[in-house]
């Protein structure tokens, strides 16, 4: 029982993690109706990016994120402008079109690397505050504060700037946005561009944390999705919350349960949330069949 | 004689004799490895060991007269691995196979080998099954998944037991794993063998290697409060729970990996200052006595003759004399024929310290070197030093403290 707080505090810091890697995923499909299966692969980028950085340039990922999560989110514009405008009029063949990327982008690194595990070790990693049991690691606090900042940024520009309302625009009715004169192929490159960039971004904030691989995209996909059905397709806040909730009801079931169970958590959650409210916690009701949310 | 059977009879003498001059020429042998995909690393590490040892080999005259070829067959799963066997044996003619560093590629190609009646020859892969299901043309000289746990064992009971001045009765093992048949099966035996010997086993837990988060799997640990940690598993998860241990401020006494936990990639993670005084049983290093594994400075010579480089992983040199082994069994039996160098290796008797890993050879009716063992490396000032067994360890080596600093 007196574990109970640390467990909290690991769950909502890991929810941060989740919600990070979720919110280019969800804006995605939010936006563009497609589900990118490569955002791993992304996020995948992001680190090695920042490995590279480090290693070559002795550049903490604090610093390099700057430079990389843009290329990252270039990538991105590339990806849609390339791979998937092409396709628009076929979207089943999108999602296959992201799942050939995904392997492409994994073996690509796996051409490059020859799968050794990377790491940028460093003294950024290990520092921890510690309330009694209780501790908190950095990182992974900056990993929480970055997604919340991200979350509250990407509302308001949503809400308040003209480019975020011709997003809305083009989410909530795509005709009538063009009709309306709204650029709308410009705004699904600019909506991956954002997605793509969130997920280096996810990469270099992640990098302190984990040793990468070339699979390592693979590993966050799974949570990620559950986390964008949670908290309901195409919500950035849905992304947030649906985050933490995965996190702390992961770190409650490792704990006191078993933590083999885990992953039978995530798909327990699919679940659950398909067959009680299939729009996700914040997801507009039927938002699942019609696949647009409304920006609140 | 007519003309034309005269014409007849040249052509098909001289077509017969350049043909037999070909195969007279060489012995080839099939490497089957993963040299793509994630397990790359490794795979050609393990034939970099073949190719030092077939290089010695042919400097000092060849095998059965002739010149070894080594021929490099990808498998990156078990199916390609079926693939590899069929296009190495119908299409590059070679006479045996040599392998391999994953257990499920081995299980497939060596079955694939049997269809064509040549031998399989394994160096590396551990699982149990591959020399439990007497395969006829199945031969392994490195040591089975068993033998893990078996070494780590002795090195709670011999080396960590007396090194935290306790009786083995008052040890406390936590034991984690992957979750995968490899992880739960070592876990498994671990268990027995420790609990056998009187030692408390709190707890066993596992895990997957690719797991996000490592918290729940350490506090649980923590909380039985064991003396040792045992954890068998891959790279990312044995780097991601040390780091995590270092997290949560958990100081076990000490830390002993198997399998892994043994390279730079390691190192880098966590670096020299945390890893100090961790344990790794793995394949044997090249820093060990001569006595014990003869040659095995030769062998790091050799490898960075020939590679400009240090060796990756250790499982390069198990395969070297995995390989030295094989030729003998060769010369022994006078041909590549599956029967006979079976007969041939099971009449082999060497003792411990005949070869450069440290491995003798005297095989079981399952074809199954038992005179195979892993040794203990601890984490000394960043670099990997072998501690055990003792008759392996140089001797201006100590044993440095092994709990957390």
């Amino acid at each position: 029982m007196d574990q109970i707080l640390n467990v909290l505090v690991i769950g909502l810091l890991l929810g941060g993690i989740y919600g990070l890697v979720s919110i280019g995923l969800n804006l995605i499909f939010g936006v563009i109706r497609i589900i990118n299966f490569a955002q791993g692969e992304l996020v995948m980028f992001g680190m090695y990016g920042c490995y590279w950085a480090h290693v070559q340039m002795g550049l903490s990922p604090y610093v390099s994120v700057f430079i990389v999560a843009p290329l990252v989110g270039l990538l991105g514009v590339v990806i849609q402008r390339v791979v998937l405008q092409p396709l628009q009029s076929e979207p089943s063949m999108q999602i296959f079109a992201t799942f050939g990327l995904l392997m492409m982008f994994q073996n690509i690194m796996l051409a490059l690397t020859g799968g050794e595990a990377f790491s940028v070790g460093g003294s950024l990693g290990t520092e921890v505050i510690s309330l009694g049991d209780t501790k908190v690691s950095m990182v992974r606090l900056i990993t929480l504060l970055a997604t919340t900042l991200i979350t509250v940024g990407l509302h308001f520009f949503l809400k308040r700037t003209m480019l975020g309302k011709a997003i809305r625009a083009v989410t909530q009715d795509k005709r009538a946005a063009r009709v309306m004169g709204i650029a709308v192929e410009r705004i699904f490159l600019l909506t991956f561009g954002i997605g793509a960039a969130l997920a280096g971004l996810a990469g270099a904030l992640l990098t302190p944390i984990y040793s990468i691989t070339p699979g390592i995209g693979g590993n966050f996909i799974m949570a990620a999705f559950a986390v964008v059905v949670l908290g309901g397709l195409g919500s950035v806040w849905g992304a947030y919350l649906g985050g933490l909730i995965v996190g702390v009801v992961e770190a409650f079931a490792g704990f006191y349960i078993d933590p083999v169970l885990k992953s039978a958590v995530w798909f327990l959650i699919f679940l659950v949330v398909l067959v009680v409210r299939p729009a996700g916690l914040l997801g507009q009701v039927g938002a699942e069949e019609v696949g647009f949310r409304e920006q609140h | 004689m007519k003309k034309s059977t005269a014409l007849a009879g040249i052509a098909l003498a001289s077509v017969v004799s350049l043909v037999s001059t070909a195969n007279a020429q060489t012995i080839k042998i099939g490497a089957i490895n993963p040299y793509s995909g994630p397990l790359a690393l490794y795979g050609t590490e393990v034939t970099r060991g073949y190719e030092i040892a077939v290089d010695q080999l042919n400097a000092s005259g060849g095998l059965l007269g002739k010149k070894v070829e080594l021929i490099r067959g990808d498998a990156t799963n078990p199916q390609q691995g079926i693939a590899t066997v069929e296009q190495l044996v119908t299409r590059e003619k070679v006479d045996l196979l040599l392998g391999t560093y994953v257990s499920g590629i081995s299980m497939t190609a060596s079955d694939a080998a049997m269809r064509y009646n040549k031998l399989y020859w394994e160096t590396n892969a551990v699982f149990q099954t591959l020399t439990e299901r007497g395969l006829p043309n199945f031969i392994r000289s490195g040591p089975d998944g068993n033998v893990f746990a078996v070494t780590s064992s002795k090195v709670v009971r011999d080396l960590i037991a007396p090194a935290l001045k306790k009786d083995i009765k008052d040890v406390k093992v936590w034991l984690e794993s992957e979750d995968s048949v490899y992880g739960t099966g070592v876990a498994k035996a671990q268990k027995q063998l420790l609990t056998e010997m009187g030692a408390q086993v709190v707890g066993v837990g596992a895990h997957s290697w690719k797991s996000i988060d490592l918290n729940d799997t350490v506090l649980r640990a923590k909380q039985a409060n064991p003396d040792i940690l045992i954890q068998t598993g891959y790279v990312p998860d044995g780097n991601l729970m040390l780091r995590t241990i270092r997290e949560q401020g958990w100081k076990p006494s000490a830390i002993l990996f198997v399998g892994t936990g043994d390279t730079p990639e390691t190192l880098e993670a966590v670096g020299a200052s945390y890893l100090e005084g961790v344990l790794v049983v793995g394949y044997p290093r090249n820093d060990i006595k001569d006595s014990y594994g003869p040659g095995n400075k030769a062998y790091l010579a050799a490898y960075q003759a020939k590679y400009k480089k240090d060796p990756i992983a250790p499982q390069g040199m198990a395969a070297f004399s995995g390989a030295q082994i094989l030729f003998e069994s060769i010369k022994a039996a006078g041909s590549v024929d599956p029967d006979k160098v079976r007969a041939a290796a099971q009449k082999l008797d060497k003792p411990e310290g005949t070869y450069a890993s440290g491995f003798g050879a005297k095989f079981d009716d399952k074809m199954q070197n038992t005179r195979a063992s892993f040794t203990a490396s601890q984490w000394q000032s960043g670099a990997m030093v072998t501690v055990y067994p003792k008759e392996a360890v140089l001797p201006n080596v100590t044993l440095k403290p092994l709990g957390r600093p």
